[in-house]
């Protein structure tokens, strides 16, 4: 049975921290852009802005686009509910493993997509069927990422990706497969702007476009927190570190800073991909998932000789 | 010689399951389907073919003696026909009827071989003096029969390239009828795949099992891109069968390739996750077609283009088309996900006890049925979307009313059904074991299948969860607790107003997203497979203005292009041919008939 | 006695064979049945059995005048063309009935053997005229020839069980006997009416039975 105070903890410190990486990332492009940009804590504000908005839905609208914010929040959360972040296993590693999480995710990404179609404008067509797309040709690149990796660790628990291990060849491999999409999982540049409304440029934001005031709230948390897990999973395999195993505060504390640092870095990494490229054609992102399949393939055989 | 006995073992037992929990349910929607569309004698020859198509199926399970075996599948196989073409008058069927009839009737050809072959080994036609005989055949000649059996049951299960005929004729048939031949007709060939394969041959041949694998993966993948093509959603449906017809056959081949390479543990559960996914999918698209048969009801068209916003007018048959979509995109906490999470964990069990070529093999496999799995998730967000939500396209779809009281408690109890295979997967899983087991002759008593706590190899120690009770617990908690959340902080109901227009004045119907700007990205993205080309046709008043344009865009039938009209072609040139033997001389005629008796007389005293 | 009759057999089939003419054809019908006849006669004196006499009774009335004076009047009645169209000319019929005659020598030599040598010879005769009956019915052009070729084959057949078997059952005769009747006049009506319609009975002009 899974401890409800380890599940609060782990609630509460995603909830809280997953805005703070997406804005460190618009502020590190900011910075490269040469510009001061808007503080780090923006997406904090933006939210409590969210919340004290009203909302506006669309004549056209049933009860899949009321109820989706909180179907899509919700399977974000469980999702984040399996990462270990504090703790060796995650509280509910019990219940559920990576394969789990993909499906989990793709719950909520489900839901998203009907949500957008029900509107009845094209922009939400337009999001679903590239969404769709790219989510279905990213799957086979986190299949192959799991098993890889659960290949050289011997299950495809999350927690058994943990053990203090040296990064092998073909775990740093999987994790850049793995990076390259959680790019098209995060919506990032070269797969998505998110800075952007032209239904020429758009995927995520097409389909959160009819949502306003505390839905559009909900849609927005569940995507930081999203990405927060996909980072923190890439993370932990390119830099694994010991968890901490004991409420023993310095150890604790250790962990904090490692993992701020090292996300800190991945999103630097992040916000210089995002500046240093430019979005790509649709149509094109076929071929990126292509070049991540193929590094995923090349990972597993790696995983097989044992390198 | 024939004998009608019944074998009633627990393989057979759970096909008798699968088909009463789809065939009910079906029977109950007919009386609402039938009704007012036809006349009374109409549908009392369609209760007669219904029971006579489902005892049939329970016959082919049961069957005990193979001559009985192959008579109850010719009646399946015929009344199925019959029921094809219930609606003769549409050219359609007929069509659909004689591809279909001819496709099962060449399958069942390669059957009759592979059981007269059987007969001359054991001297007998009943399942269990056969076993015997089998232990002592040579190879070549298991192989010869493995090579029957697959072409004989692949025929009617649908497997690619001998699917045609499935989307053409699971569309034409009545609802029910659909959903009993989607859901329980292609899987009696299942049964026989594993009756004849596992149980009687042995499976001890690995390339068998890689064989199968292979033929499934591309099963999975062609079935998958047709349906994101197309626009009917019958065939669409049809198509998604295919799909997961690949998937059970996953199942079944890294059961055999298990159990040839000596890995009982690894064998049961690859065939448990199999046959789990073959009554869920037995579920599941049994409730899509019975609510795709009820959109067919009230809105004249099966074309997603001139449907849509049927949730307001029907939320019932929604709520069900929405669950079996949920279901068939291994959504958690459903009973796709527990059986694609099976197949997937039995893909990586494979990958960490075998060694060598075989592990990327099976890797690779593994991400392909992912991608299926992501496909179908993406095909069945436009079959649902565009059916039911937005505005509705056409006036038959405005004015559409919900399903009668019948036809709804048949979609109710299958999406009931789905909701509680799901959440029961552990003690399901239990008794699947039982099956599996006496389909490979093993004893499973000692083997722990559960879905908490089940070692994944007895050297790793690390151990493998999967609680979907409280996997569906936290998802419902939090999303009910987030919606509390937003009660709460609410101060003002939510406006409406139109939809965001970009300042046109006049938005309707026309300007929403349509199915085949959907499915877009995905045929450029596998255009190489499906080859789609264009015909377009301007007609001009001057060459500035254009009065009308017709735009059409066709996906090219790989499959009966290059496969089935070659073939066809052959044959009826050779047909041709043969009639020069017949230019219509009399003489020509009697002279053929009197050589022949010569001939016959003079060599006759040489037998 | 017997190698005469067998030679007239023999030698109103070779007749047949090169018969140009319809007519002709039916005249050398009947000096075949009517050797046929005196064949069967003889055996009933030798033999004593009341039914051998019937049976050449009705082969004399039937098959010696009824049935050729038969076809003479419908020849006459439709007034055709008495040619008798030949698709293989006489001189090579002739050359296939010597040919025929020695194959079904050597082939009943094969199974009867050297012992019994009338036999073997009889059932020779008899199996020569099948053979000429189905090449009358193959190789001549009209509608007539066919039938000929049909009670040939009947008298053939008749002989080789009457030489190997000492005759069919009798009823089984009488029965073979009022069908052939009865076949040959509805094979008249048909010919008559085959000639209202087409005004020939040149079957190879019949050919709408293709593939």
């Amino acid at each position: 049975m899974p401890k409800i105070p380890a599940i609060l903890i782990q609630l509460f410190i995603f909830l809280s921290l997953a805005p703070f990486f997406s804005g460190l990332v618009s502020k590190i492009k900011n910075n490269i852009r040469m510009r001061k940009g808007q503080s780090v804590f923006q997406p904090y504000f933006n939210l409590a802005k969210l919340f004290n908005k009203n909302e506006v839905i669309s004549e056209n609208a049933s009860w899949i686009f009321r109820i989706a914010p909180f179907v899509v929040f919700s399977s974000s959360l469980t999702a984040a509910l399996l990462i270990p972040l504090f703790f060796v296993s995650g509280p509910m590693n019990g219940f559920a493993d990576f394969l789990a999480l993909i499906f989990i995710l793709g719950l909520g990404r489900f839901f998203l997509a009907l949500a957008a179609l029900d509107t009845g404008s094209s922009f939400g067509g337009m999001g679903s069927s590239r969404e769709m797309f790219i989510s279905g040709l990213a799957e086979p690149v986190l299949c192959l990422v799991v098993f890889s990796l659960g290949m050289e660790f011997g299950s495809t628990n999350i927690a058994a990706f943990n053990g203090l291990h040296a990064a092998t060849v073909s775990s740093v491999i999987a994790a850049i497969a793995l990076f390259l999409a959680a790019i098209a999982e995060t919506s990032r540049i070269p797969v998505d702007n998110q800075e952007t409304h032209l239904e020429l440029t758009m995927v995520h934001e097409a389909m959160v476009l009819e949502y306003s005031g505390k839905r559009l709230a909900f849609m927005e948390m569940a995507s930081y927190i999203k990405q927060m897990i996909w980072f923190s999973l890439i993370v932990q395999i390119i830099f694994p570190s010991a968890l901490p195993d004991s409420l023993f505060l310095p150890e604790v504390g250790m962990w904090v800073l490692w993992y701020l640092a090292k996300m800190s870095v991945l999103v630097f990494i992040v916000a210089v991909v995002e500046i240093s490229v430019a979005k790509m054609r649709l149509f094109r992102v076929a071929d990126f998932l292509g070049f991540a399949f193929t590094l995923a393939i090349i990972s597993s055989v790696c995983a097989i000789l044992g390198v | 010689m024939i004998n009608f006995n019944l074998l009633f073992d627990p393989l057979s037992l759970f096909f008798i399951f699968v088909i009463c929990l789809v065939s009910v349910p079906s029977a109950i929607y007919s009386l609402g389907y039938l009704r007012g569309h036809y006349r009374g004698a109409k549908i009392t020859l369609a209760w007669t073919l219904l029971v006579i198509f489902v005892l049939s199926m329970l016959f082919v399970v049961t069957a005990e003696n193979l001559l009985f075996f192959l008579i109850s599948w010719e009646i399946m196989s015929l009344v199925s026909y019959f029921l094809v073409i219930f609606d003769a008058k549409q050219e359609k069927s007929t069509t659909a009827g004689a591809v279909y009839i001819v496709m099962t009737h060449a399958g069942t050809a390669f059957l009759i071989a592979a059981f007269l072959l059987l007969y001359r080994y054991a001297h007998s036609f009943d399942i269990l003096a056969i076993k015997q005989a089998c232990l002592i055949m040579p190879q070549q000649d298991k192989n010869i029969l493995f090579f029957l059996f697959l072409v004989g049951f692949g025929t009617k299960a649908g497997i690619v390239p001998l699917h045609i005929w499935l989307p053409m004729a699971h569309p034409q048939a009545p609802s029910h009828i659909s959903s009993i031949m989607s859901g329980v007709m292609i899987k009696t060939a299942i049964y026989g795949m594993i009756r004849f394969i596992i149980f009687l041959l042995g499976a001890n041949s690995s390339w068998w099992g890689i064989l199968i694998i292979i033929l499934a993966v591309i099963s999975c993948l062609a079935g998958i891109i047709y349906a994101l093509m197309e626009q009917d959603i019958k065939k669409l449906l049809a198509y998604s069968s295919v799909e997961n017809i690949g998937v059970i056959l996953l199942g079944v081949g890294l059961g055999v390739l298990f159990f040839s390479m000596q890995m009982p543990y690894l064998a049961i559960f690859s065939l448990i996750a199999g046959l789990y996914h073959l009554v869920n999918h037995a579920i599941f698209k049994g409730l899509l077609f019975l609510a795709a048969g009820s959109v067919y009801r009230a809105c004249g068209t099966r074309n997603m283009e001139k449907l849509g916003g049927l949730i307001k007018n029907m939320p019932q048959t929604a709520f069900c088309f929405l669950l079996g979509s949920m279901a068939i995109s291994a959504l958690p906490p459903l009973n796709g996900f527990v059986s694609e999470w099976l197949i997937l964990q039995a893909f990586f069990l494979g990958a960490i006890s075998f060694s060598g070529g075989v592990r990327l093999f099976l890797v690779i496999s593994a991400a392909m049925l992912a991608l299926a799995a992501g496909l179908a998730a993406a095909c069945f967000v436009k079959a649902f979307g565009i059916t039911f939500l937005a505005l509705p396209r056409s006036r038959s779809a405005a004015e559409a009313k919900e399903a009668p009281l019948s036809m709804r408690i048949g979609m109710f109890f299958l999406a009931i059904t789905a909701v509680v295979f799901g959440l029961f997967a552990a003690p399901i899983m239990r008794l699947l074991a039982k099956v599996a087991g006496s389909a490979m002759n093993m004893d499973v008593s000692a083997m722990k299948f559960s879905l908490n706590n089940f070692t994944l190899c007895p050297q790793a120690g690390n151990n493998i969860y999967l609680g979907i009770p409280l996997l569906a617990v936290v998802i419902i908690a939090l999303s009910v607790l987030s919606f509390i959340g937003y009660m709460i902080f609410n101060r003002r109901k939510p406006l409406l107003n139109k939809v965001w227009d970009c300042g046109y004045y006049k938005v309707d119907a026309r300007n929403e997203y349509t199915a085949t700007a959907f499915s877009k990205p995905f045929r450029i993205a596998f255009g190489f497979f499906l080859m789609p080309y264009r015909k377009s046709q301007k007609i001009r008043e001057s060459f500035y203005h254009v009065k009308t344009f017709a735009y059409e865009t066709h996906t090219t039938m790989v499959f009966r292009k290059y496969i089935y009209d070659p073939g066809l072609a052959l044959i009826f040139k050779a047909a041709k041919n043969m009639r020069r033997l017949q230019p219509g001389s009399i003489h020509l005629y009697l002279a053929y008939i009197f050589i022949t008796v010569l001939l016959l007389v003079v060599f006759m005293s040489k037998f | 006695m017997q190698p005469l009759i067998i030679f007239g057999i023999l030698a109103a089939t070779y007749l047949m064979v090169v018969a140009k003419r319809t007519p002709a054809l039916i005249r050398s019908f009947r000096y075949q049945s009517f050797c046929l006849f005196l064949a069967t006669l003889f055996m009933a004196i030798k033999e004593g059995h009341p039914e051998l006499y019937i049976v050449s009774g009705l082969l004399f009335v039937l098959k010696v005048s009824a049935i050729p004076y038969f076809l003479l009047r419908m020849i006459k009645k439709i007034q055709a063309n008495e040619d008798l169209g030949l698709l293989v000319n006489t001189q090579l019929s002739l050359i296939w009935a010597l040919g025929f005659t020695y194959l079904s020598w050597v082939f009943s030599a094969h199974l009867l053997g050297q012992v019994n040598q009338t036999q073997t010879i009889i059932m020779a005769v008899s199996f020569f005229i099948v053979l000429s009956g189905m090449f009358l019915m193959i190789f001549r052009m009209t509608a007539l020839a066919q039938i000929i070729g049909v009670l040939v084959m009947e008298n053939g057949l008749f002989l080789l069980a009457s030489a190997v078997s000492g005759g069919m059952p009798f009823l089984v005769e009488i029965a073979i006997f009022f069908d052939v009747f009865v076949s040959v006049v509805i094979m008249g009506v048909f010919v008559y009416r085959i000639n209202k319609l087409f005004t020939h009975i040149d079957v190879n002009k019949l050919s709408r039975l293709r593939g």
